[in-house]
């Protein structure tokens, strides 16, 4: 019943209650016929205006940064809405002095979307790559374990409340007590075991260049940066993952698991078999789940460090396109520093959009097969 | 593996076993009478409570229920009973959709649409944005309902003489009426949690307000600036109001899920 997509398909064939009906009745009577036809299209009407509105909207305000940048704003590397001062620099890479003092010249701000890109991609990749395995597990043991102990009610209560917790609870908890506890004891023994490994090096130090020369410093260890992000965005998306993932495992027939415990699969392997045949339903859960971690906002903004650079490093700290507009929206410099925020809104939007519809496709797909299961 | 399987379970557990009643521990450390019955006072060391944005979280819901209510439950009467229309399809798809679309976009949209025109932040736009997210999942959870409506109901009900508009809205709708306000629940449960689409619309204010026109405190809202802030006296208001928010939630969840096993066994 949380799922509305799957049972959807299943019974829309017994509904058409009204399009064979009395062939004549009294004028007065099809005033109110009328007056709820007129509502209810009137709100589907508005469903539609809806979704016209924020697509068209978003477009015609972003339209400055559109034009100005074109497609080079998707790949552009710089996110900076001030204008930067610094010392001009002449032909032979020396500072241009004149009358005694070095001349100065301002670069205009520069937008770029990538580092943005890179944050949600990365943050999203991280929480998918920690959330799905446990996920599944679980899911699996509520298949398959649980009813047999009378925990599957409780446990899947339990689930689905979690779900329910809005994600400032989890930014402020993700804040105060994990990105402290990563600072203080996860990150420096990370540090302290592969920090002079040639192989987990860069994940440590950062290289800068100062006056022409490169340095290599070790990273400050903050704990709010993209690992807590990734982990945090993990916390909040296990529920609906494995919620999801249960729907789509118990609609396996029940003959596909009792003929691989037939053949003699073991206990993992029978569950391999499950999650084989519902891979496509899966797959989807995943999807929803990278839905909701790409738009998670204030959990992310609490907890990520907020630095729009690319930073390949886990430890350093980043920014994701709805943790830059929960930051900056508010006090945009510029028009043009508005319309570039709001060509990153469009940019999540129009992503998010593309999981969902993925997502709900693989998952209704899964679901409406016809089952003999339960 | 099946260990393993048992174990990851058990971890899921257990980590949000740690998170909510961590969540708890220091939310109930900090809660006192003065959070639900006192205003910001402006002092920092003794910050008062929170009730100006329990009273605008309740007005932004009933705002928003105003407009998300009726024309949700009535996209949902769209979706179903008039199923046949060559609308209903892409209708759906598009609630499926907006459902998806993340919060911080919708506030967003608020600014665009309700603040710039208005002049200034106003509780118009929060309400307006919270409503936005609330109509397509009342619309999709009322769709659910109505289509468990065994066709009997609407055929018995035409066949005595009734109109269309008679059938849906005094057979029809009632007798799936408490599934209805369940989704409903969720619906405001989800949206009483919302902090994003509030930022850019309604802001937040530390005055105790009825004039929607004006800045609107809200609990999201003020629990945000509070955390993130520097004073330990309003992050100890945060907790608490974390605390009362995921209890609100706990319990609304806890009663739709009573109701839904009551009418289940009812239906069978």
């Amino acid at each position: 019943m949380k799922r509305p997509s799957a049972a959807t398909h299943m019974s829309e064939v017994d509904v058409q209650p009204g399009s064979q009906q009395a062939p004549r009745r009294p004028r007065s009577r099809g005033l109110g016929d009328l007056a709820l036809a007129v509502t209810a299209h009137g709100s589907a009407l508005l469903v539609f205006l809806m979704a016209a509105f924020l697509v068209g909207v978003l477009a015609f305000a972003a339209a400055p940064s559109f034009k100005r940048f074109g497609p080079a704003f998707l790949v552009g590397t710089e996110w900076r809405p001030n204008e930067l001062e610094r010392p001009k620099l002449g032909p032979d890479g020396k500072m241009v002095i004149k009358d005694g003092e070095s001349v100065m010249e301002i670069i205009p701000p520069a937008f770029g979307a990538l580092p943005v890109i890179f944050g949600t991609a990365v943050s999203s990749a991280l929480a998918l790559a920690f959330a799905v395995p446990v996920s599944l597990a679980t899911a699996l043991v509520l298949v398959r374990v649980a009813p047999r102990i009378r925990l599957g009610a409780m446990l899947s209560f339990m689930v689905e409340f979690l779900a329910a917790i809005p994600s400032i609870a989890y930014g402020i908890w993700g804040l105060f007590v994990l990105a402290p506890f990563l600072q203080r004891h996860v990150e420096p023994l990370l540090q302290q075991l592969l920090g002079d490994l040639g192989a987990f090096r860069w994940m440590f130090y950062q290289r800068l260049t100062i006056g022409g020369e490169v340095v290599e410093r070790p990273l400050a260890l903050t704990g709010r940066d993209m690992l807590c992000g990734g982990l945090v965005l993990a916390i909040m998306i296990v529920p609906i993952i494995t919620s999801v993932s249960r729907d789509v495992l118990r609609a396996v027939p029940r003959a596909q698991l009792e003929g691989s415990l037939a053949l003699g699969a073991t206990w993992w392997q029978s569950c391999v078999a499950m999650l084989h045949y519902g891979r496509s339903g899966l797959f989807g859960a995943s999807m929803l789940g990278l839905a909701r971690a790409a738009g998670e906002t204030m959990a992310v903004t609490m907890v990520i460090g907020n630095n729009t650079t690319i930073a390949a490093s886990p430890f350093a700290p980043a920014q994701t396109m709805s943790s830059l507009l929960a930051n900056e929206f508010a006090e945009a410099s510029s028009e043009l520093h508005r319309s570039a925020l709001l060509e990153v809104a469009l940019i999540l939007l129009v992503m998010s959009l593309a999981f969902n519809i993925l997502a709900r496709w693989l998952v209704v797909g899964a679901s409406a097969r016809p089952s003999d299961a339960s | 593996m099946f260990w393993l399987c048992v174990g990851a379970c058990a971890a899921v557990v257990m980590v949000l076993v740690l998170v909510v009643s961590y969540l708890v521990k220091i939310g109930a450390g900090s809660l006192s009478v003065s959070f639900f019955t006192q205003a910001p006072s402006g002092d920092v060391a003794n910050p008062g409570g929170m009730l100006h944005a329990l009273v605008g979280t309740l007005i932004l819901l009933a705002l928003a229920s105003l407009l998300g209510i009726p024309a949700g439950v009535f996209a949902g009467v769209f979706l179903c009973e008039y199923g046949h229309s060559r609308l209903a399809m892409p209708a759906r798809f598009t609630a499926d959709v907006l459902a998806g679309v993340p919060s911080i976009v919708v506030g967003i949209l608020g600014y665009e649409l309700l603040v710039v025109p208005l002049g200034g932040y106003n509780g118009w736009a929060g309400a307006a944005a919270l409503a936005f997210i609330m109509i397509p999942i009342v619309a999709r959870s009322t769709e659910e309902m109505l289509r468990l409506v065994p066709r009997s109901y609407r055929e018995g009900s035409l066949a005595l003489g009734a109109t269309k508009s008679q059938t849906i809205l005094r057979i029809v709708l009632p007798s799936v009426g408490g599934s209805i306000l369940t989704g409903i629940m969720l619906a405001l449960a989800r949206i009483a949690g919302e902090t994003a689409p509030l930022l850019f619309t309604a802001l937040g204010s530390r005055l105790i307000t009825y004039n929607p026109g004006r800045p609107f405190p809200s609990l999201t809202a003020q629990i945000y600036t509070y955390a993130t802030g520097p004073y330990p006296g309003q992050r100890a208001l945060a907790w608490s109001g974390i605390l009362v928010l995921i209890a609100m939630l706990f319990i609304i969840n806890l009663t739709v899920r009573a109701v839904m096993a009551r009418a289940a066994r009812i239906r069978v």
